[in-house]
């Protein structure tokens, strides 16, 4: 166990619940609406206890409607936990947002930030004053975002004249500007073109090695993990899945393959019949839509038997075995938490709703 | 590392950033010039129009219950003027509700700055400026049509008293727009609240004694122009209640901050 004060973020047994009014149809509904105590809990974050050293980047991922967003309102003082503790560089963070924000930079994909109708570097000269940073650091860390990317075109664009990804790149360059202890970034890849994801993954490399910032990163692609982080965080239904080293997973996934298929015909057609086919394996088509992947636990059925039988009814025009990707293990992972949660809340679907 | 102790950001801070981020914000608006000339013109063109449709009611009458033209026009000068600073510094007030809805708002707390200050800074509207300007003007006229003298008491007073009205104005509004956190239809809300100010230049005595009530202790825009016009209207027959109205001012302006305050503790964001 670490020391707490060697810990950039403490959470112990946090939950967020959010009452949502259970609305009804029609006008009369509306109105009936208005008196309404009907509501329903959903709870978003169920009992997370993460410990998250300094100077660490820690994927935190799980599927859509996980509760990672809730998280990390919660970590930067946005949202008050429902239960539980939570210590981020020290202190609470609902009651000291002020102190907090002080400490921690925060980029939500898609939702800039900056002021929109001004130049990039008047927003610098801005944040420079509001966060106090000493002229000298503000100088050197420009020089330094200099040597990592081209940022001088950006600087004199008003950011609502900015790309999509040249806005999240000022975003982020803003972000780590007051040289924080902690950046949050969720969903910082979202919607961008290869070459601009990688350029921010250098950008994000680049920063945590040399100010030693932690990073808590909240993301669905794997090229983001697989180039940033050692440590992953699941979380699915708001509650803990898995919270290890990256290659620990791997291993522990050692006797899966990928095997990678380009077969005739259409890929999504095939996607769903191969699922049908070989139920043991769990069948998908990767990012760049070239490969069809089957996942092969060897323990199971060896890879060569279910070559065959693929090769039976389809034409295969190039193969390619890998080692279990990221993108599959994590697959994997939230494949088999749903199974789980199908039979579970099939039994527990009566109890849920409380008053 | 980052150091531990927190830097200490008093007023001249707030003063200086506002400073910054409004010169850029003026600076960037100029740039698009078309916009910036037909808003210029749209500006002076409502305020005509106002000043005429008053004029074309009031000329005709020598005086509605006791006020007479000039005391009329005073009222309507004073109420320009008290209505700027709301107009200025507070219209970010009008996007509250779409920035709370789409889940936007989020991002105000993440400064390390007052999450008010943050958010009302961000917008400054330059039209204002020209009310005020037509107000000093009327009012300028209206004072030396009365022949009331002009004396260093009567204009710290008047100093005053515009500061009374326009917190009470600005409390109004902050109050209307808050309720954007708890309701989903807070803009008629904020819109009826917009619509009082226009009974703001009104003497109170014009209209019965339940709006009478009404706009002097629940909504009260009775305190924007017509009691603290009293002071140099009617010197003789000043109500306790104006004396108190600088009070009551603040009093309106710390409770509406504390309500929008409220709505930003309890704010949850939206699912995405
Ligand atoms: N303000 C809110 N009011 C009600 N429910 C909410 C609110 N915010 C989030 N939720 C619910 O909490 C759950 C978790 O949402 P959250 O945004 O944290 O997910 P996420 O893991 O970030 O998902 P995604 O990957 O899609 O961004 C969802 O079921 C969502 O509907
Ligand atoms: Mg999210």
């Amino acid at each position: 166990m670490k020391e707490n004060n060697e810990c950039a973020i403490v959470m112990k047994g946090i939950s967020k619940e959010f009452k949502v009014l259970n609305r009804r149809e029609g006008l009369k509904g509306s109105l009936l609406d208005l008196f309404s105590r009907d509501y329903k809990t959903v709870t978003a974050v169920d009992d997370i206890s993460i410990e998250i050293p300094r100077g660490q980047i820690v994927g935190y991922l799980g599927p859509n409607g996980a509760g990672k967003s809730t998280t990390i309102k919660m970590m930067t003082g946005v949202l008050e936990p429902t239960r539980g503790e939570l210590l981020v560089n020290g202190a609470v963070p609902y009651k000291n947002r002020a102190k907090n924000a002080e400490k921690i930079g925060v980029v939500f994909g898609q939702r800039s930030q900056l002021w929109w109708a001004l130049p990039l570097t008047e927003s610098f000269n801005i944040l420079k004053d509001i966060y106090m940073i000493p002229d000298q650091e503000y100088k050197d860390m420009l020089e330094f975002y200099q040597s990592l990317v081209d940022i001088e075109p950006l600087l004199h664009k008003p950011v609502r004249q900015m790309s999509l990804g040249q806005r999240t790149l000022s975003d982020i360059l803003a972000a780590f500007l007051h040289n924080p202890g902690i950046v949050f970034l969720d969903e910082p890849t979202i919607g961008l073109d290869v070459s601009m994801k990688s350029k921010i993954r250098t950008l994000i490399h680049a920063l945590n090695q040399e100010k030693g910032t932690t990073v808590i990163l909240t993301t669905h692609d794997m090229g983001d993990v697989d180039a940033l982080c050692r440590r992953i965080v699941i979380i699915d239904h708001g509650k803990m899945l898995y919270d290890n080293d990256i290659e620990h997973l791997r291993r522990f996934f050692g006797s899966y393959r990928t095997l990678k298929l380009r077969l005739s015909g259409d890929k999504k057609a095939q996607l769903e019949k191969l699922t049908a086919e070989i139920p043991e394996c769990s069948v998908g088509i990767t990012e760049d839509e070239e490969w069809i992947t089957v996942l092969v636990d060897e323990e199971k059925r060896k890879v060569m038997d279910v070559l065959s039988q693929i090769q039976n009814s389809y034409t295969v025009r190039d193969m390619q075995l890998e080692e279990i990707s990221t993108e599959d293990v994590i697959r994997k992972i939230y494949e088999d938490a749903d199974r789980e949660n199908g039979a579970a809340s099939e039994e527990t679907e009566e109890g849920s709703e409380s008053k | 590392m980052t150091n531990s102790i927190s830097k200490k950001r008093g007023l001249g801070f707030y003063l200086h950033i506002y400073r910054m981020i409004v010169i850029q914000d003026i600076k960037s608006k100029m740039s698009y010039r078309s916009d910036f000339i037909i808003s210029t013109v749209g500006m002076i063109a409502t305020n005509v129009t106002g000043f005429i449709s008053f004029w074309i009611l009031f000329r005709n009458f020598p005086s509605i219950s006791g006020w007479g033209y000039y005391e009329m026009l005073f009222l309507y000068g004073f109420s320009l003027i008290s209505l700027t600073p709301v107009q200025c510094l507070f219209d970010n007030n009008w996007s509250l509700r779409q920035n709370v809805f789409s889940g936007d708002f989020i991002k105000y707390y993440f400064r390390p700055i007052n999450i008010f200050f943050y958010y009302q800074s961000e917008i400054f509207d330059v039209k204002g400026l020209g009310q005020l300007a037509f107000g000093i003007g009327t009012l300028v006229y209206a004072w030396a049509k009365l022949g009331i003298p002009v004396t260093v008491l009567a204009v710290v007073e008047l100093v005053v008293f515009l500061i009374t009205a326009s917190l009470i104005m600005i409390a109004l509004q902050n109050a209307a727009a808050a309720t954007c956190f708890w309701i989903n239809n807070s803009f008629y809300v904020l819109d009826l609240a917009y619509k009082f100010r226009d009974y703001a230049k009104y003497p109170i005595t014009i209209f019965g004694p339940v709006f009478k009530f009404v706009f002097t202790f629940l909504i009260p825009i009775a305190f924007i122009a017509y009691y603290p016009s009293l002071v140099i209207l009617r010197p003789d027959e000043i109500p306790v209640l104006t004396w108190l109205s600088p009070v009551i001012g603040l009093i309106f302006f710390g409770l509406s901050y504390k309500f929008w305050m409220l709505g930003v503790r309890k704010y949850n964001g939206t699912g995405s």
